[in-house]
């Protein structure tokens, strides 16, 4: 057996455009699902819940998150690996602490904001797929949510590069954008997978849209566009703030912080590498 | 399945499979009967496992909510419905949103118990080991299992920095601004220090090849019987038909939409 | 494989600097380890051991983690890097696997992801798809080499401290490295503890033996050991390096640096005197020179004080038998009808064996655990019922782990905080000023950041945070684990300095020469109460 090399050369970037075309093929896939579910979304749900709209659903949503995560997830460098446990556990402890508080919002992706700011919108994207994942295990029903979760991670990572992240007034800017597309993204799941939603306050809300007479998927589309841009644009505050709490030696040990200079500071004296 | 003993030498991909094709079929059914008579089955197996508690107080969490969310907007909110049972203003109670409740809901649950009941009686290293088998990234075994290792962890160390934090003087009351700015104070230890581990994680982790490309071997063996992986063939092949009919017998009612 | 003799290292290092810092954490420092050897960097806490440490073994890389310029020559490999990016890049799998790095907390060498301690042995081999009856044998011969035999069905994250470090060591061990390099082995052991890792590392470089060049297996190891005392291990190693501020400052075999100016500066400990076994006493032994305690009214009384672990359910976090639930063993009675008086500027050192209870006792004297019977008295009043929070006013209790209790962007935010709400702005500022004063720090550290200090500082500004509201009774709890020698100074000065102002403090330590030179009197907790030593 030959004595493995002490060094490695760069990285090849021979791999990088498989990986490219199945993080667009899993865009594609959530894209497409949603345009179809739309369009086709059945007139008369009388008859009962729409079984095939469902199955849909779930199959199209999955399968992008999934392809997401198999784009993504291999050629993650290490140290941003080892944030994804902690940003998932960080989502639910920090959910849980957000709860006792008695606000009216749930406030459960906290670690995936957070990661997306210091390692970027791939890593953002894959942490709240997988978060959803791992959840699932607990509670099933966040499973067919995770293309929405992997949205807001992708978001967050595109917003912190744009430098929305320097101050901390841009942030529940980016927050509430990110709340309207994850939210509308997330709608079809609740309306055709779980015939409504899983809160009693926010079942009151689709309740009140439904008595005017919308559709399911419109008063859940409503309601969405109600509750989840204020509540994302509260998780990308607390991100930020707790970002800027972090000392730089830590922050600065990700490229993605020191190539986008995404939060304020001057920049190191020393260059990249 | 007839009995534990089964259940607890199944191969953990067995029972995934088995789990999932039965939450797909389910819903492709679209039958409540069918739901209930799942959602029992998996009680019944929860009971027999052993797991039953946790297994029913997982899905009470989840489920008596929805419920509660699903009977107040389709029982009270249904403008689709003809058959007007009682009527309160604007609220109307008909038969059409009392049966789409039934129906969502009964699938909601059977989905739920089945998939906890999987969660709740698999043995996760050796989930772990049958899906490194299987050529599953590691990173996402990784991510699976350091989740589940920290969690208790981290709930106990959040307990201690409130002690601490307690012992500095901290109160936490007031108004909303000054609750958040005591939350924060409570994050900020608990993330920094959740960070730092992580780094030093990140190191250890690569010092022992876990970054290195290349094959692995697996120190944990799972014994995988022929006749399982039979099993698991033909619960996917069942359930691509169920699928198929689905889409097929739905097909022109969604497209005439 | 033939026989190897081992392979050494050596490292010139001009300067390393972390991304997003200004200033070198190591500059000028040369490093050489021989096989079979046993070499030891010594330096206060805050002297760049661990970042040399991990530097040498592939955990920090250049350019990854910050810029290096330098050299690593590494048997016949010779890398040298000039803080480019054309920069050689290390394998990070295959030097570690040669140089081996065991860190002071040994949980972050543990995968988090494998559920038996034979299966987080495997790990690395399982990486490196080392066949399954190799690794049977790999994990069956470490296990028997480093004691763990009798615990590879365990779940890693029951295990003691002790048992844990030695797993870690048993993850370095497993992959044969020509290089072990072991950050503060002995940190918070017990002595039983401590004794097995010091076999341990006997037994993997020869050391002891004058020879030192190969032992019965073939493979010698040269172990560095990183430590902040120069202890009994340490004084073992045929070479030192003392390293001070990031630099190398003083190098050379034990006896010529013992009781140098360098190796005293650096704020080792044990610099000086020599002494036997356990860890070394915080500072030289000398009669307590403390002002004797005013004989005002006791600022903390405890009467007739029981506790029993099981019947207190207000927290859940408090100490758990390996997870067990403690409702089903008997319920074990750690306090019983104990009594304590302490006056204004009395000193009282508590000690007693691991497990005994101490932590337990300083719980209830600020509320975070209560007493089943007897009552606790704060300057007369009893805190039964009034919440930890505005007990803190007169109780300030200084934890171990100092990290949990800092939680403030900068040093200053820190000492400062919740002092506004009774003083102002400019009167808080200024209390908190005098007590970063009293611990050592300068207006200079007065912005860095609390997670950047050293672990000794940190200390220290756990202590400040709590000096700054002057409160009537100082509970310190291991007060001196950790510190180095000048962190040892500027917290006997700082004890001593608020028992003169009339603070009642009360230490728990299992350090008995310290307890004896520092404190007025010393009790054992024995049986659930105390007793004069």
């Amino acid at each position: 057996m030959s004595q493995p090399a002490l060094t490695v050369t760069t990285p090849g970037q021979a791999a990088d455009r498989g990986r490219r075309l199945l993080e667009i093929a899993g865009a594609a896939a959530i894209a497409a699902t949603y345009i179809f579910l739309v369009l086709t979304q059945p007139a008369d749900i009388a008859n009962g819940p729409a079984s095939f709209s469902a199955l849909v659903a779930l199959g199209g949503f999955l399968l992008g998150a999934v392809l997401l995560i198999a784009a993504v997830l291999p050629v993650l460098p290490t140290s941003t690996l080892v944030l994804i446990p902690v940003a998932l556990v960080l989502n639910v402890v920090l959910g849980q602490l957000m709860g006792s508080t008695g606000l009216p919002f749930y406030i459960d992706a906290i670690g995936t904001v957070l990661i997306a700011v210091l390692a970027g919108p791939a890593a953002g994207a894959a942490t709240g797929a997988l978060s959803s994942i791992v959840w699932s295990f607990f509670n099933p029903t966040v499973l067919p949510f995770a293309a929405g979760a992997a949205l807001i991670g992708f978001l967050a990572g595109m917003a912190a590069r744009a430098g929305l992240f320097r101050r901390f007034y841009f942030a529940p800017v980016a927050g509430f954008i990110t709340g309207i597309l994850a939210g509308v993204v997330s709608a079809p799941i609740a309306a055709f997978v779980f015939g409504g939603t899983s809160g009693l306050g926010t079942g009151a809300i689709v309740s009140a849209f439904r008595a005017m007479g919308d559709t399911l998927l419109a008063a859940i589309t409503k309601q969405a566009l109600i509750s989840d841009p204020m509540d994302k644009a509260i998780v990308f505050t607390i991100a930020a703030l707790l970002a800027y709490a972090l000392p730089r030696r830590t922050t600065f040990q990700f490229p993605f912080v020191r190539r986008f200079r995404v939060l304020a500071g001057k920049a190191p004296s020393a260059p990249d590498a | 399945m007839t009995n534990d003993a089964v259940t607890a030498r199944l191969h953990p991909l067995t029972a995934l499979t088995a789990a999932a094709c039965t939450a797909v079929i389910t819903t492709a059914a679209a039958s409540w009967p069918l739901s209930i008579a799942v959602a029992l089955a998996a009680a019944v197996l929860a009971v027999r496992s052993g797991a039953a508690r946790q297994v029913l107080a997982a899905a009470a969490v989840i489920l008596v909510p929805l419920w509660l969310s699903l009977l107040v907007l389709h029982g009270l909110f249904f403008p689709e419905g003809h058959t007007v049972l009682a009527q309160w203003g604007p609220a109307r109670v008909t038969a059409e949103g009392l049966g789409f409740a039934l129906e969502v809901g009964t699938r909601t649950t059977a989905c739920v118990l089945v998939l906890l009941l999987f969660s709740f009686t698999v043995s996760v290293p050796d989930l772990l080991a049958a899906l490194a088998a299987r050529n599953i990234p590691p990173q996402f075994g990784f991510v699976v299992a350091s989740t589940l290792t920290l969690l208790p962890a981290v709930a106990r160390r959040l307990d201690r920095i409130r002690q601490a934090q307690e012992t500095r003087g901290m109160v936490v009351r007031g108004g909303l601004l000054a609750r958040l700015g005591a939350l924060r104070l409570q994050m900020v230890p608990l993330v920094l220090a959740l960070m730092d581990d992580a780094s030093s994680r990140a190191q250890a982790l690569e010092a022992r090849g876990f970054a290195s490309p290349g094959p692995r071997s697996s120190y944990r063996d799972v014994a995988d019987p022929p006749l399982q992986r039979r099993l698991r063939v033909a619960a996917l092949v069942l359930t691509a038909a169920a699928v198929t009919a689905r889409i097929v017998a739905s097909w022109p009612a969604g497209g005439t939409a | 494989m033939t026989a190897v003799v081992g392979t050494a290292l050596r490292a010139r290092l001009d300067a390393f600097t972390f991304h997003g810092e200004n200033t070198p954490a190591l500059c000028d420092v040369a490093v050489s380890v021989l096989p079979g050897s046993l070499t030891a960097v010594l330096g206060g806490s805050g002297s760049g051991k661990s970042t040399l440490g991990k530097l040498l073994a592939g955990w920090l890389r250049a350019g990854h983690a910050g810029q290096l310029r330098g050299s690593l020559e590494l048997g016949a490999t010779r890398l040298n890097f000039r803080g480019l990016p054309e920069d050689p890049r290390i394998n990070p799998a295959e030097w570690s696997r040669r140089v081996a790095f065991v860190p002071q907390d040994a949980a972050a060498m543990l995968s988090t992801v494998r559920a038996t301690v034979a299966e987080e042995l495997a790990f690395g081999l399982e990486n490196r798809a080392v066949p399954r009856e190799d690794m049977f044998r790999a994990v069956e011969r470490t296990a028997a080499r480093t004691g763990l035999t009798g615990l590879l069905d365990r779940d890693p994250a029951t295990l003691s401290g002790g048992e844990l470090r030695r797993l870690a060591v048993a993850c370095a061990v497993i992959a044969e490295p020509d290089i072990l390099i072991l950050d503060e082995p002995l940190a918070s052991l017990d002595a039983a503890g401590a004794e097995q890792i010091r076999d341990l590392v006997r037994s993997l470089c020869g050391a002891g033996s004058s020879a030192g060049t190969g032992n019965p297996a073939g493979t010698a190891t040269g172990v560095v050991l990183l430590s902040q005392a120069a202890d009994t291990l340490a004084r073992e190693a045929a070479h030192w390096t003392v390293l001070d501020g990031g630099t190398v400052t003083a190098a050379g075999a034990p006896a010529q640096l013992i009781g140098s100016a360098e190796l005293e500066r650096a704020g080792v400990l044990g610099a000086a005197a020599v002494r036997g076994h356990g860890p070394v006493p915080a500072i030289a032994l000398r009669p307590a020179v403390y002002p004797p305690p005013s004989s005002g009214p006791a600022p903390l009384e405890l009467r007739g004080v029981g506790f029993s672990y099981g019947l207190d359910r207000r927290r859940w976090g408090a100490p758990r038998y390996r997870g067990h639930r403690l409702r089903e063993q008997a319920v074990r009675r750690v306090l019983q009808n104990l009594d304590l008086t302490v006056r204004p500027g009395e000193i009282i050192a508590v000690t007693g064996p691991n497990g005994a209870g101490k932590s337990t006792l300083l719980r209830h004297i600020n509320g975070l655990l209560r007493p089943s019977e007897g009552d606790v008295r704060v300057c007369g009043r009893s805190i039964a019922g009034v919440p930890v929070g505005t007990v803190a006013a007169s109780v300030g209790l200084l934890f171990q782990h100092p990290r949990d209790q800092l939680f403030e962007r900068t040093v200053l935010r820190e000492a400062a905080f919740g002092l506004r709400q009774h003083f102002g702005k400019a009167e808080a500022e200024y209390r908190a000023r005098a007590a970063l004063a009293a611990v050592g720090f300068t207006t200079a550290d007065e912005a860095v950041h609390p997670a950047e200090l050293s672990a000794s500082q940190q200390r220290l500004l756990a202590l400040a945070t709590v000096l700054a509201r002057e409160p009537a009774v100082l509970a310190l709890d291991e007060p001196t684990v950790g510190l180095d020698r000048r962190g040892l100074e500027r917290l006997d000065r700082a004890v001593s300095a608020a028992a003169a102002r009339g603070t009642a403090v009360v230490l728990v330590t299992h350090d008995l020469a310290y307890a004896r030179a520092t404190a007025h009197r010393v009790l054992e907790l024995d049986g659930g109460t105390l007793r004069d030593v």
